[in-house]
């Protein structure tokens, strides 16, 4: 492996983000392709902060920083990785139900999200299932996340994948609900397709969806 | 410029009543006295001018005598250990060091969870496991059942300093018995005059309430001198039963027993390091046993600290105690009151890890919640730093109103540092505890000792220290079984 990629893992790590930026210019200029510096150097490099994440050795800030930078190194890649468009994995609408202004958990996953290579779009809180159909629909999201604390909000990320389902846009996107009321087995009676205990797993669950 | 919050420290006696009991404890040593049967501390109390009785073996000590104890005793000392990086300054007013309790004769079965005698190999699992978790400073011996009766405490030690490199806190059964012990100790500090710069051991010895020291206490008040060894002077009444049965009336007994033994200690062998170990505690008056968990015990062992702070002295409180029969809620719950009350009242040592029922048995899992319990408290006394970056209004003004600081500068800046992060608490989602298999608090506790077992092999002795040691034991046993 050559030694630029190494640097460019360690710094990225590190949460260096003009470092992660001037070494793939470097890369670039060293003969190497956008393709070998995005796979070897910035993907491999996430894959290691997450596999720490995981361990928790690092925190949850740090992969954010490290998501950063890796980040920068994607913008000088992006020009030259035209053919495959942009290296994005999907957009996610992203909200909290009608009813419920809690969010430090929904902005936590949007934000880990973000950093694995998803595009967001925040709705915000206390987001009613119209609101949420018509972001889906104007966005051609492929995932839609719902968060809710409240039991007595839970109800709406039903009503909300009915209100899909009425104007016909459910086949289109992929659901996942969150939030410390919910379990795996409510996820299941209201027909969403995935549930995420945690930010981290939020992250793995949207990545399998976009594969699927 | 950054400050640390205060060290937060209960005070149950003001001013005024420590000087009482202080003023009440001079006064019974001079009209009752203790009774003291050791020749040699006998004469040593009457040559300094206590009023001794021949035959009652009563001695009256005057409050000069135990003024002079008082200015010569030292304020603090190190437990030194083997390892030095592993050291326990005693001094006042730092972080209190923890070990297990002594003298256990009992164990739960890790795996079979069957309440059995203790054995040889239990004592050197125990010793394995002390050595390797983080929560537990130095270790006390408890005694396997297998082994010879005779020189079962020279055994423990030599088995001690096989299985960890911390410092070893001595149990004895008799004077002849530890004074190899302490040669022992020479050995593996490097020579006599290097084990009083830096004592590898130290030692308990507690007058038996009320008012009474035996031969083998005043033996070890002597030794522990001569050798520069630190002695915890253990004092026990129960109340109601040999203490009077008010917390104010154990407590000026015990300060009174206390103050005994510290003056026999400084005649002897003025700035000998002593510590004092109040262990009040009190007779069930609806069963007649004595009791280990209470919550006056809490109170009453945390005014002997104030006792002890009043006269700058280290000071050795019970910890994690309980009168539960096993590892279950009762045990917790009293452990963790008892061992924070100890911490909040300043002690320099928290004692009780793995013992249940009293001290009467220890349990592998116990040691395990104990070392963790031991962090929380050590972490609670330690309170935080506060300056103007930590303060971080710039932070609250930079995020403002309904944002969050999760990816803010600040927050990385100070994300590690001032957070304990626990090895048994269980603080994740629902699934990923089902995924983990469900496990109980105390099944994970099982889980960590059955890998510290598996796992940790302690740094060796120096080989030549170790044959050395084998020779002192063997001439040991040769001579006390005589």
């Amino acid at each position: 492996m050559s030694d630029v990629l190494e640097q460019i893992k360690k710094e990225l790590y590190d949460g260096n983000v003009d470092g992660v930026r001037s070494l793939t210019e470097k890369a670039l200029a060293q003969g190497l392709s956008a393709h070998e510096v995005l796979n070897n150097g910035l993907v491999a490099g996430m894959d290691v902060v997450g596999r720490d994440f995981r361990d928790g050795i690092l925190f949850i800030p740090e992969v954010l920083l490290c998501a950063q930078a890796m980040h920068a190194g994607l913008e000088v890649l992006r020009p030259l990785l035209a053919e495959s468009g942009a290296p994005t994995l999907g957009k996610v609408v992203m909200g909290t139900v009608a009813g419920d202004l809690h969010d430090i958990g929904k902005n936590l996953v949007s934000m880990m999200l973000q950093g694995a290579g998803f595009e967001i779009v925040d709705l915000g809180t206390d987001v009613s299932p119209a609101r949420f159909v018509e972001a889906v629909r104007a966005e051609k999201a492929a995932l839609l996340g719902m968060s809710a604390l409240l039991t007595t909000t839970m109800p709406g990320m039903k009503a909300t994948i009915e209100a899909l389902e009425d104007v016909g846009l459910r086949d289109q996107v992929k659901v996942i609900v969150g939030g410390a009321p919910v379990t795996a087995a409510f996820a299941r009676e209201i027909g969403a397709d995935a549930y995420a205990p945690d930010a981290a797993t939020a992250v793995e669950v949207a990545r399998s969806l976009v594969k699927a | 410029m950054s400050e640390k919050t205060q060290k937060p420290l209960i005070r149950y006696l003001s001013d005024a009543q420590v000087e009482e009991i202080h003023e009440r404890s001079l006064r019974l040593l001079e009209t009752t006295g203790v009774e003291v049967g050791h020749e040699e501390g006998l004469k040593l109390l009457e040559k300094a001018g206590a009023k001794v009785d021949r035959d009652t073996r009563r001695v009256r000590i005057p409050r000069e005598l135990v003024a002079r104890a008082l200015e010569t005793a030292p304020a603090g000392f190190t437990l030194a250990a083997r390892n030095p990086r592993k050291d326990c300054p005693l001094v006042r007013g730092s972080r209190p060091y923890s070990r297990n309790g002594g003298g256990a004769d009992y164990i739960i079965d890790l795996e079979s969870g069957e309440f059995r005698p203790l054995l040889l190999a239990d004592v050197r699992d125990c010793y394995r496991l002390m050595d390797a978790l983080d929560g537990i400073d130095f270790i006390a011996p408890v005694f396997g059942h297998d082994m010879p009766v005779v020189g079962r405490d020279v055994l423990m030690l030599r088995e001690a300093f096989n299985h960890t490199d911390k410092h070893i806190h001595l149990r004895t059964f008799g004077g002849r018995n530890l004074r190899y012990m302490f040669e022992m100790a020479a050995i593996v500090a490097g020579g006599k005059e290097e084990l009083k710069k830096r004592p590898v051991v130290s030692l308990l010895e507690a007058p038996i309430s009320p008012l009474k020291y035996l031969d083998v206490t005043v033996d070890a008040l002597l030794l522990c001198g001569e050798y520069g060894i630190p002695l915890d002077i253990c004092v026990m009444p129960i109340a109601g039963g040999t203490g009077p049965v008010t917390m104010a009336g154990n407590i000026l007994l015990f300060n009174t027993e206390f103050l005994a033994g510290l003056t026999i200690s400084q005649l002897a062998h003025p700035g000998a390091p002593i510590q004092y170990a109040p262990r009040p505690m009190l007779m069930d008056m609806r069963t007649g046993f004595s009791v280990a968990g209470s919550v006056e015990l809490g109170i009453m062992a945390a005014c002997g600290a104030q006792m002890a702070h009043f006269y700058n002295v280290p000071v050795s409180l019970h910890g994690p105690w309980t009168d539960s029969m096993t590892h279950d809620d009762q045990s917790t719950l009293e452990r963790m009151y008892m061992n924070l009350m100890a911490g909040l009242a300043g002690a320099n040592v928290l004692v009780g890890a793995g013992m249940i029922q009293q001290s009467l048995v220890t349990s592998h899992e116990q040691l395990v919640i104990d070392s963790e319990i031991n962090n929380i408290v050590v972490r609670a006394l330690e309170g935080f730093e506060m300056d103007e970056e930590r303060l971080g209004a710039e932070a609250i003004a930079r995020v403002g109103p309904g944002g969050n600081f999760v990816a803010d500068p600040h927050t990385l800046k100070f994300l590690r540092g001032e957070r304990y992060t626990p090895s048994l608490l269980f603080r994740n989602s629902r699934e990923a505890w089902v995924a983990g298999g469900s496990r109980t608090f105390l099944e994970r506790a099982r889980e960590k000792a059955r890998t510290i077992l598996a796992e940790h092999r302690p740094s060796p002795l120096p080989e030549d220290v170790g044959k050395a040691l084998d020779k002192l034991v063997a001439e040991a046993l040769r001579h006390l079984e005589k």
